[in-house]
């Protein structure tokens, strides 16, 4: 029973801490969302350079083969800067769908390039009125062209490649990869409400290759791939909330009104004190299914989809509430494009609505058959809890 | 990380587990599980524990504590909630006892300890007072010497089960001219069949009375019942509250709450059919759902920690935390049982069911979790200061 990081896995935070901070002054997530790539291409190229992008990818196909907890420390990390190099959303979550779906060719031919960090690949899943967990109205022709529109798109502009869902003549959905340069791609860009690059991809005829070719069927897949990245995005918001909330207690003691430094209102204090609480249930949440998924990787009995909506719900509630709470305490200035606390605030709320959102992560919970079941955080311990 | 107990730690639960379910009898734990203990439980199952070697494991382990993992205390912990098995009287194994282990002489650890543990001696709380609540350095009742004892002045309040003491530990003021309100109290024991002392108890908001005030009138003390020095009482006090607070968050007892309600929900009609399908129920249960787990979570965390001989802070978080997920799960319960629930008590005999026999009374009640122990505001302010430097 642990629920730490070891030597190594410290280690990694600390590597990643450093080397993003360092790209990341003060302000930097405005200054890098701003510029035409929407991230920083020096910290890119040092998280290559670290071999972070090959994180997720095996060692034959060039990647460090490493698994959630390597995940969720880099993230934490990155999280901590706000930083907005995409690498969850452009590189984990397309290797995962390439590693599941694609044939030995695809994946040789893929992989190695996303580990080098030199590719990025957009996921093209959600669709305008469309409920995340139907199949897309993106049709695929018996040749494999799509026809339809995606939106939002993450990181679409700068994308060298889309993976897109889209529905076959026999209804069944697969995962189709898209050259970003093919015929028949219309892009609309625009700024998420982080800030972060995203557009509407509309495609009409347009080539594509469908993963592990003709007539796989990717539910299962996606479910697994979404539910991944649904527990890895938790790293990044617990990242962001430790640092909103050391910025709201260092405004505090700060900043002054009728004389006195904020700290000296206990009404604050105590409101600081509940954020704190947030962040740090957060945290064993988000680790608790970091933990889960690393069991789930080495054989045990842990439903994957379950317990990402568990944690993702949990932790989507508290980044809601402290993205909140450290704009109120930081009054006017929180409101500002200018404060960086408005950039993790934004961020944290763009997080809840990631990879279907917080809402149909909950609904989907409250279906579940083991919602009647008492909960238990450790696998081998949960059977004494019966009515 | 690991999200399994060792083959180890599996094989110690299961002794536990035999212990709490072979040997403390159903019908104890059916009246915990309901909230409705009663005195005799109390005593039966802490001497049926302590036959067990399981009353005082956390205590020196000369007088029998067991030099337990910081695993083992938490399994321990766990398994007593969740299986509601009546925890050991808290002001016998966590308060007094650890209390005379550390600073008492060995006059005193003879003469109490064992029967301490044995819930031979009922203890009662002697700190509260009307003007000092959550300031209890603010406390009033004074302890004069004259002779070889002390002579007892004063008020104490809020004293839980106190109707059953026998004997009380009380925090009192040996010097009135000490510079600060901390310095010049000592930790005294009182035995309750003194002269000069009168108990009221106190009608609390669902009809119980399980508190219960104290009025000392010259009430003497002899010298020999003074634990540790004279004027370091506050100390033996900090010593207490900074103890290891296992079990503090009380995950188990919510799971076992959680899983005898979702069991329940399964037959309580609503117009669409069993409540166990209505949406908005389901919503309630998986927002308590995932804050048992997000503490479960917590705790494992302390705990490993501990295990590698690290304090963690957290333990002020904890309390606030679990009594919050612990009062919704309450008030989920009430709300279930809706009319039903609404019963302090009936002559009738027909009632819906016994949880709901208890749902309002167990409501009322338990409002006292973010109020005992240091109020759930005492460990923002703790927090604050020791976590966030505010």
């Amino acid at each position: 029973m642990n629920l730490e990081f070891n030597e190594d896995q410290r280690l990694l935070f600390e590597t990643v801490d450093q080397a993003v901070g360092r790209g990341y002054p003060a302000g930097g997530r405005a200054a890098v969302t701003g510029t035409e790539l929407g991230w920083s291409d020096q910290v890119w190229q040092t998280l290559g350079e670290l071999g972070l992008t090959g994180l997720t990818i095996s060692a034959e196909h060039d990647g460090a083969d490493a698994g959630p907890v390597e995940v969720y420390a880099t993230l934490e990390a990155m999280g901590k800067h706000a930083a907005a190099e995409p690498l969850l959303d452009a590189v984990f979550l397309p290797s995962w769908l390439i590693a599941e779906l694609g044939t030995d060719e695809q994946a040789k031919q893929l992989l190695p390039v996303l580990a080098t960090g030199s590719a990025t690949i957009a996921v093209a899943h959600a669709e305008p009125r469309r409920p995340w967990g139907r199949a897309p109205s993106v049709t695929a022709a018996a040749d494999g062209s799509l026809t339809g529109v995606k939106s939002p798109v993450r990181g679409a502009d700068q994308a060298d490649k889309f993976l897109v869902t889209a529905v076959d003549d026999a209804g069944r959905t697969g995962v189709y990869l898209v050259e970003a340069t093919a015929d028949g791609i219309t892009r609309a860009d625009g700024r998420a409400a982080d800030w972060g690059h995203t557009s509407q991809v509309e495609f009409t005829g347009t080539p594509a290759v469908r993963l592990g070719g003709d007539g796989v069927a990717a539910d299962a897949a996606l479910r697994s791939a979404f539910a991944r990245a649904r527990v890895a995005v938790t790293g990044e918001a617990i990242g962001l909330m430790e640092t909103g909330l050391a910025m709201t207690v260092e405004y505090l003691k700060t900043r002054k009104q009728f004389g006195v430094p904020l700290a000296t209102f206990q009404v604050l204090v105590h409101r600081a004190v509940d954020v704190y609480a947030r962040v740090e249930l957060a945290r064993s949440m988000a680790l608790w299914a970091t933990a889960a998924v690393e069991a789930h990787d080495s054989g045990s009995a842990v439903e994957l989809s379950a317990t990402a909506d568990d944690a993702f719900v949990f932790v989507s509630d508290a980044a809601t509430a402290v993205a909140e709470e450290i704009i109120q305490l930081h009054g006017g200035i929180g409101m500002t494009y200018e404060s960086e606390v408005a950039h993790h605030a934004a961020r944290l709320i763009a997080i809840t609505e990631s990879f279907g959102g917080v809402s149909a992560a909950r609904r989907r919970a409250i279906a579940s058959e083991a919602l009647l079941r008492a909960p238990s955080a450790l696998l081998n311990n949960a059977d004494a809890v019966t009515a | 990380m690991d999200l399994e107990l060792s083959k180890a730690d599996v094989a110690f639960r299961d002794g536990l587990r035999e212990v709490f379910l072979g040997a403390v009898p159903e019908d104890i734990r059916r009246r915990t599980a309901l909230g409705e203990t009663t005195r005799e439980d109390i005593v039966t199952s802490q001497r049926i524990l302590n036959e067990n070697g399981l009353a005082v494991p956390h205590w020196p382990q000369e007088w029998g504590g067991r030099g337990w993992t910081p695993t083992q205390s938490h399994l321990y912990s766990s398994e007593l909630q969740r299986n509601s098995v009546p925890q050991p009287l808290a002001f016998n194994v966590s308060m007094v006892g650890p209390i005379i282990a550390e600073f008492g002489n060995e006059e005193q650890k003879r003469q109490f300890l064992p029967a301490t543990a044995n819930l031979d001696i009922w203890w009662s709380q002697g700190f509260s007072e009307p003007e000092a609540g959550s300031d209890l350095a603010g406390l009033r009742t004074t302890a004069r010497r004259d002779g070889d004892h002390y002579v007892l002045n004063g008020q104490k309040t809020w004293t839980t089960l106190g109707q059953y003491g026998d004997w009380m530990f009380v925090l009192a003021r040996t010097d009135p001219d000490a510079p600060r309100k901390q310095q010049g109290l000592s930790f005294l024991l009182l035995d309750l069949t003194t002269p000069g002392i009168e108990r009221r108890p106190i009608k609390l908001i669902d009809g119980s009375a399980e508190v219960n005030e104290f009025f000392f009138d010259d009430v003497r003390i002899p010298l020999e019942n003074l634990v540790g020095e004279e004027n370091k009482g506050w100390s033996y006090a900090k010593f207490l509250l900074g103890n290891e607070r296992n079990g503090i968050a009380q995950v188990g007892t919510g799971q076992r709450i959680y899983a005898d309600l979702a069991a329940a929900s399964a037959d309580i009609p609503t117009e669409d059919g069993p409540l166990a399908d209505d949406p908005q129920f389901r919503t309630s249960l998986h927002t308590a759902k995932t804050a048992l787990l997000a503490l479960e979570a917590t705790q494992l965390r302390v705990t490993a920690a501990s295990e590698n001989g690290k304090a963690s802070p957290v333990s002020s978080l904890l309390k606030m935390e679990g009594t919050q997920a612990l009062q919704e799960l309450i008030k989920l319960r009430m709300r279930a049982a809706g009319s039903d629930g609404m019963l302090l008590d009936t002559e009738a005999e027909v009632v819906a069911s016994e949880a709901a026999a208890v749902a309002a009374t167990q409501y009322l009640n338990q409002r006292k979790l973010s109020i005992f122990g240091g109020s759930n505001e005492i460990q923002r302010g703790v927090i604050a200061k020791t976590i966030l430097g505010l």
